[in-house]
């Protein structure tokens, strides 16, 4: 299907522990996004215009080579550098997955199917919760097809307020967040985890990558910056929080479509549940997840980022969807950044919402006149729509969380202590 | 001073001291080339080349021994970096392959061309070898074939590169059609690694490689270096029209795919899309073009071009400035009566066939004009005329060029087997 224009990408993962082969299946294919992993671990990406051709084993060889040729040789470097002992979480620490989800079945058996098959000898608890519960809703018939998934009913409309019950109703010590269209691979629980057995880690976020690229609405929302943050594992603290003079970056460090948090943090006086006011459902539209992790970080929590933990996530496929999410994202920024000042009195924002984000609009605009990137004009219009309903958004929010009450809380009763009994020592 | 290769697997050799021109080293891995090595002109030893290979060519080095980790992931732990064995899977090719060297009156830079294909490694079974005698005023280029009974003479009496390069894509028994000039040295695995990229490539209708200058001795021949020369990188590169692309304006300055001295076509193609079009190139008004055409031809019919770096020939440049200045001007004629004749073969090609020339008239003839107004010494100004000149006719030359080809036609008729050439 040749037609001019096409923007579709076909994903392919490759791993470097096998002799590469060629790819064949894409000929249907303008370009090819080939993610390249190795050992569990997740190297990098790099896009090959096939064009509509198959791929063969040189060509692959030289494009991964070139794009990768740091990441290659510092791992060859690894490796022949003895392994260092590390420490593992133990076998007996238990985890809770929670999954809230909103009239979205076939999302959801895709999600839960996945989640299964991680179960292994680790304790796991699957909690989904159902944030628009009544006769009609289609969520308890898919929970009841998964014999251990618990299911939960959260009436207040809100992602927070649907994750917080999860969140409230769990028995791990180690809490995570999903969505219902992301889909994790074999392995990614372990890999998520592992992160917590230094006991200063409070959160570990991992990569969301794009399932597929089918969609005009799909290829736009990996153009505006997708879901993922790189493939390089970083660890940010107390110090990173402190030292930086613009507001803190919490935007790069992942989302809570995908992240793990130690359950004393829910308890913490001073962290406490996702804020209700903000996040997907209310007029904000998003950030509740950022603003936990500023919370965490200001209270001299580590937060990892951990990319072999990747997940796979399923972009809106309609113009409409798009629009909405980059509409909500804009807000939700300005919102975060609003509660960060009046909340905590963190002055950083003022610098962020006076100058840099206005700047960052203003270039990717510059950008799109100059036609140096293809993203559309409109959508740039849209961010900046977003970014000047902010304020408003932020205060409907605020009254509408008043009204409807705080929702689920923690109860000290089992909490678990911040430091935990999470980890034990081993030799890898 | 002929172009020295150093293997970096194997020793390395001395580089006597120079006195005049430039002396260029290829350094190798694995029978890979990696890049070019400058030596002081007071030449220098093993050690020295090591290090000056070394330092500039790390990056090169390290993606070519990180791609033969990729090709064996398991054995190459224990192998030292620079091993004499490569750790890559070898594709080996068994398709026939037909050389075809087209040649007038040169019997003297012919002998070179052929000593070199002799020592060819590709399988002597798969390889045949036609030397295409372009309208000869004597027989000592057929004298000279006979002395090498695997080659194959045909002589073609209608004069023009283009129908030498037909006839002996007429004459060829091989899948694939290789050619190169007679003034050019092949590289002993030059067939392999043409064979070998079409095995890997199937959607490649055509492959071409690196030319690299057999001497840089004379400044006529330093200059066209300078000039661009007729390499192309390093780099291993599948070329083809991707969406959203329009192949007039992305792929249509067909110059930095390769050139005529070292390109390989799959025969099937010249079946499904025809010849050469004979009133292109040398001995025609147009003076050139003909490779960019097919080059050109290959990417609008859907198919992939490879440039293939380890397909290494060397080819003699001009010595004389007189013969370098015509050369340039030609290039002109060759590259813009090629966009004239595209032009007329696709018409729906053609606005953007116009945007692309209006494009290289700015960008290559007139901004090198400005720069070398400003500072003559970065390139003589009277090639850059010359050029100009030539890319100011080539726009009207190619209907002379039809008229000359006709009256070609009129006069010897039709060659056997004959097959519309577009």
């Amino acid at each position: 299907m040749r037609r001019p224009g096409d923007y579709r990408i076909a994903i392919r993962m490759i791993d470097l522990g096998r002799p590469l082969e060629p790819i064949v299946d894409v000929t249907e294919y303008p370009r090819t996004r080939v993610f390249v992993r190795e050992a569990g671990t997740l190297l990098g990406s790099v896009d090959i215009g096939n064009a509509y051709g198959p791929i063969s084993a040189t060509r692959l060889r030289d494009m991964v080579t070139n794009a990768l040729t740091g990441v290659l040789i510092k791992r060859s470097a690894e490796g022949v550098a003895a392994p260092a002992a590390s420490s593992v979480v133990a076998p007996d620490v238990a985890v809770s997955i929670v999954i809230p989800t909103c009239n979205r079945p076939d999302d959801l058996r895709r999600c839960l199917a996945a989640v299964e098959g991680q179960r292994g000898t680790r304790p796991l608890e699957v909690i989904v919760v159902d944030n628009r519960p009544g006769p009609s809703s289609p969520t308890a018939a898919v929970a009841r097809e998964f014999e251990r998934v618990v299911l939960l009913e959260e009436a207040k409309p809100g992602l927070s307020y649907a994750r917080n019950a999860g969140f409230a109703a769990a028995a791990g010590e180690i809490l995570v967040a999903i969505d219902d269209d992301v889909t994790v691979p074999p392995g990614w629980l372990e890999r998520l985890v592992a992160p917590f057995a230094s006991p200063e880690v409070m959160a570990v976020t991992g990569d969301v990558l794009p399932i597929e690229i089918e969609w005009w609405s799909q290829y736009q929302f990996e153009a505006y910056g997708g879901l993922g943050k790189g493939f390089t594992p970083f660890e940010v603290d107390g110090d990173w929080f402190h030292a930086k003079r613009s507001a803190v970056p919490t935007w790069t460090l992942g989302a809570t479509a995908n992240a793990a948090f130690r359950a004393g943090i829910f308890t913490h006086p001073e962290i406490g549940m996702l804020d209700e006011a903000l996040g997907a459902g209310t007029p904000t539209g998003c950030s509740e997840d950022t603003y936990l992790f500023y919370r965490i970080l200001k209270q001299n929590g580590t937060i990892v980022y951990e990319p072999a933990a990747w997940v796979w996530h399923r972009h809106r496929t309609d113009a409409a969807a798009l629009r909405d999410q980059i509409y909500s994202y804009s807000k939700g920024h300005v919102a975060y950044h609003l509660t960060t000042l009046l909340r905590d009195g963190d002055t950083r924002a003022l610098i962020r919402l006076g100058y840099s984000l206005p700047r960052a609009l203003a270039w990717r605009a510059w950008m799109r006149l100059r036609r140096r990137s293809d993203y559309p004009l409109s959508l740039i219009l849209l961010e900046i729509a977003g970014t000047l309903a902010g304020p408003w958004a932020l205060w409907q929010s605020r009254r509408r969380a008043r009204r409807l009450g705080p929702g689920a809380r923690r109860s000290l009763s089992h909490a678990v202590s911040l430091e935990g009994r999470v980890t034990e020592t081993s030799a890898a | 001073m002929k172009l020295i290769c150093a293997d970096l697997d194997g020793p390395l050799p001395v580089i006597p001291p120079r006195a005049v021109g430039a002396q260029w080293v290829l350094v190798r891995l694995h029978g890979h080339p990696i890049g070019i090595v400058h030596p002081p002109s007071a030449g220098c030893g093993p050690a020295e080349l090591r290090r000056l290979a070394i330092e500039q060519h790390a990056l090169a080095i390290a993606r070519h021994v990180a791609g033969d980790r990729l090709d064996s992931p398991c054995e190459s732990e224990s192998s030292t970096l620079l091993a004499q064995k490569c750790p890559r899977r070898r594709v080996e090719s068994r398709a026939s392959l037909t050389v075809v060297v087209c040649t007038r009156n040169r019997a003297a830079t012919l002998r070179g061309c052929l000593d070199a294909i002799e020592a060819l490694d590709y399988p002597a079974d798969l390889l045949e070898v036609v030397i295409v005698d372009n309208a000869p005023t004597d027989a000592a280029t057929q004298v000279l074939v006979a002395r090498y009974p695997r080659m194959r003479y045909v002589c073609e009496p209608r004069p023009g590169l283009d129908w030498a390069r037909n006839c002996g894509a007429l004459a060829a028994r091989g899948e694939i059609v290789a050619y190169t000039d007679d003034d050019v040295l092949v590289d002993r695995g030059w067939a392999s690694a043409i064979a070998r990229a079409f095995e890997e490539e199937p959607h490649a209708m055509c492959v071409t490689g690196l030319v690299l200058p057999e001497e840089l001795d004379t400044p006529a021949q330093l200059l066209f270096e300078q000039y661009g020369g007729f390499g192309r990188g390093f780099d291993r590169h599948v070329f083809c029209v991707g969406a959203g692309e329009s192949a007039a304006l992305h792929y249509g300055g067909t110059g930095r795919f390769g050139t005529g001295a070292n390109m390989a076509f799959r025969r099937t193609f010249f079946e499904a899309h025809g010849l050469f079009d004979p009133a292109l190139d040398v001995g025609t008004p147009a003076n050139g073009g003909g490779d960019l055409e097919m080059f050109f031809r290959v990417f609008k019919s859907g198919y992939a071009l490879v440039y293939e770096p380890a397909a290494t020939v060397r080819h003699c440049h001009r010595r004389t400035y007189a013969e370098l200045k015509t050369q340039i001007a030609n290039n002109g004629v060759g590259f813009f009566t090629y966009l004239m004749r595209t032009a007329q073969a696709y018409p729906e090609e053609r606005r953007d066939i116009f945007r692309l020339a209006a494009w290289w008239l700015w960008w290559w003839n007139l901004r090198r004009l400005l720069h070398a107004a400003i500072n003559p010494r970065e390139f003589p100004i009277d090639l850059i005329l010359a050029e100009l000149r030539g890319s100011l006719s080539g726009l009207r030359r190619y209907a002379a060029a039809r008229r000359h080809a006709a009256g070609v036609l009129a006069r010897f008729g039709a060659p056997t087997a004959w097959r519309a050439a577009g």
